[in-house]
């Protein structure tokens, strides 16, 4: 198959996966797997940076011990975690030991009969959150071309992980949005409940209720609730001798 | 359940969406990269908070903005009825004899000059959002092409508005879905007003902003701006609406 149908292929996927809920493991293995389709290179896999920093590894093209030990070394040092520091790409790094860059990891590397290295960052606003690693058995650079393709299944990928993490969250984030926007009506329906009361313009009636909230160290929602629910007379916001809501 | 999307949609929605924030990074954009997108003449997102007080998000151009107007005003349409679905409304021809679904939103629909309407849900998973509905000012199916665009224009939406509203300060609404937004609060504002005028709770003052927004034959933003500006109110004695003339004006 051609590379760019490949890559056609891979985005279809992703796009499918887009819409439901998915298992962001599986996008990445799948990712990983496109990248040795289409990069020619000979392995390929994802690191990401925990809260803390650290790297780990995610997904692999490869399930191969041979494979999956050159990303769990890649912990302390290595072209992934240059890359994740840095912010930016690790291209055609041929490995030759003694290496004083990566002592621990460049021996084994070779020792699996891997000779080129490359890293590419997986951004986000100025962020780095992880890094797609590649492998070729022989040296010599990947071309111009496939060193952009490279960077752009690196975003996919940044994409892919968002996409999940926005779903899991989906449930969360709606309520909240559905709450802010309960919030907002009824802080607007206070608004012109004081307005009217007081004949002063929105301006005003938003600062009274805003005032009254911080004198009497209460949210502005739950003031706003009080007024609409007529709990606190309109009066009492702008009279500091009134009490405020029995608490 | 679902057909393969194809990714040259997604990227094609994705390239709308940057070339509209870049010509209008004012509102509405994800509205009118809708329309675009799945070929229709007009369309709008409504969100449709706990409270169930449907709310505009955007539209794609004042007539399809009247329509979901409408909407609120009547408490009935396609919008609202998507919004409770997990199905996608689907009327042909609003002007069909039976077309008894909406007596009175129908024919006024019809009058603003949309034929044939289809409301998407905008869901993710169990978290349900609201709707995207989608206009068309002539009589028309809905293609299994447009079908299928819609459904991942709606799963776009979803995933915007939530990414917009994503860190926004604890109940409030992020200042990024805000400004993407015409939301319309001044219809709140002005039954906070009412409220006051008629000496009824909220709920009511809205009821009676919706009747008269009815009968008066006025949207009910541009009724709601009148109060606000306090050239219209309502007098609790009677129950009636009184004009405000000033002689400033």
């Amino acid at each position: 198959m051609a590379r760019e149908n490949i890559l056609v292929d891979t985005l279809v996927e992703l796009a499918d996966n887009l819409v439901d809920d998915f298992d962001v493991i599986d996008v990445l293995n799948l990712l990983c797997q496109r990248c040795v389709e289409v990069l020619d290179v000979d392995a390929a896999g994802v690191m990401l940076a925990s809260p803390t920093g650290e790297l780990q590894f995610i997904a692999s093209s490869s399930e191969s011990m041979r494979v999956l030990e050159l990303f769990q070394i890649q912990a302390d040092e290595g072209p992934c975690v240059d890359c994740a520091n840095s912010g930016q790409p690790v291209v055609n790094e041929s490995l030759t030991a003694p290496d004083e860059r990566w002592p621990r990891f460049t021996p084994r590397a070779i020792a699996q009969g891997f000779h080129s290295v490359h890293s590419l960052p997986m951004r986000l606003r100025g962020r780095t959150i992880g890094a797609l690693n590649l492998f070729r058995l022989e040296t010599g650079a990947i071309a111009h071309e496939g060193a952009h393709m490279a960077q752009g299944l690196a975003d996919v990928a940044t994409i892919a992980i968002l996409q999940h993490r926005s779903a899991l969250d989906a449930t969360t984030l709606n309520a909240q949005l559905s709450h802010a926007l309960n919030s907002r009506i009824i802080i607007e329906q206070a608004k012109g409940i004081v307005a009217q009361t007081l004949n002063c313009d929105m301006d005003h009636a938003f600062a009274a209720l805003r005032k009254f909230a911080r004198d009497h160290n209460q949210g502005i929602t739950l003031v706003a609730s009080m007024v609409v629910g007529r709990e606190v007379a309109v009066s009492s916001l702008v009279n500091p001798a009134t009490k405020g809501p029995a608490s | 359940m679902k057909a393969l999307v194809p990714a040259e949609r997604l990227l094609e929605i994705f390239g709308l969406l940057a070339r509209h924030s870049h010509a209008a990074p004012a509102r509405g954009s994800l509205c009118s990269v809708a329309a675009e997108f799945t070929q229709f003449d007009g369309a709008n997102i409504a969100l449709l908070p706990e409270s169930k007080l449907l709310t505009a998000l955007c539209s794609s151009n004042g007539t399809s903005g009247a329509l979901l107007e409408l909407e609120i005003t009547l408490g009935e349409g396609p919008t609202t009825d998507a919004c409770g679905s997990d199905d996608v409304i689907r009327i042909t021809n609003l002007g069909d004899e039976d077309q008894t679904r909406w007596l009175s939103y129908s024919p006024l629909a019809l009058a603003n000059g949309a034929v044939s309407v289809y409301a998407f849900p905008i869901t993710i998973g169990a978290a349900r959002l609201g709707a995207l509905t989608l206009f068309r000012w002539e009589s028309g199916e809905l293609s299994e092409a447009q079908e299928s665009d819609a459904y991942l224009m709606a799963s776009v939406v979803a995933r915007a508005i939530l990414d917009l509203q994503a860190g926004a300060p604890r109940g409030s609404i992020a200042t990024q879905l805000e400004r993407e937004a015409h939301f319309g609060f001044t219809v709140h504002q002005a039954a906070g007003m009412v409220a006051v005028q008629g000496s009824l709770n909220v709920s009511d003052a809205l009821v009676a902003l919706r009747a008269h927004s009815f009968a008066s034959n006025q949207g009910l933003s541009e009724l709601a701006a009148r109060v606000v500006t306090r050239r219209i109110r309502y007098e609790a004695r009677d129950g009636v609406w009184y004009e405000v003339y000033r002689n400033s004006e």
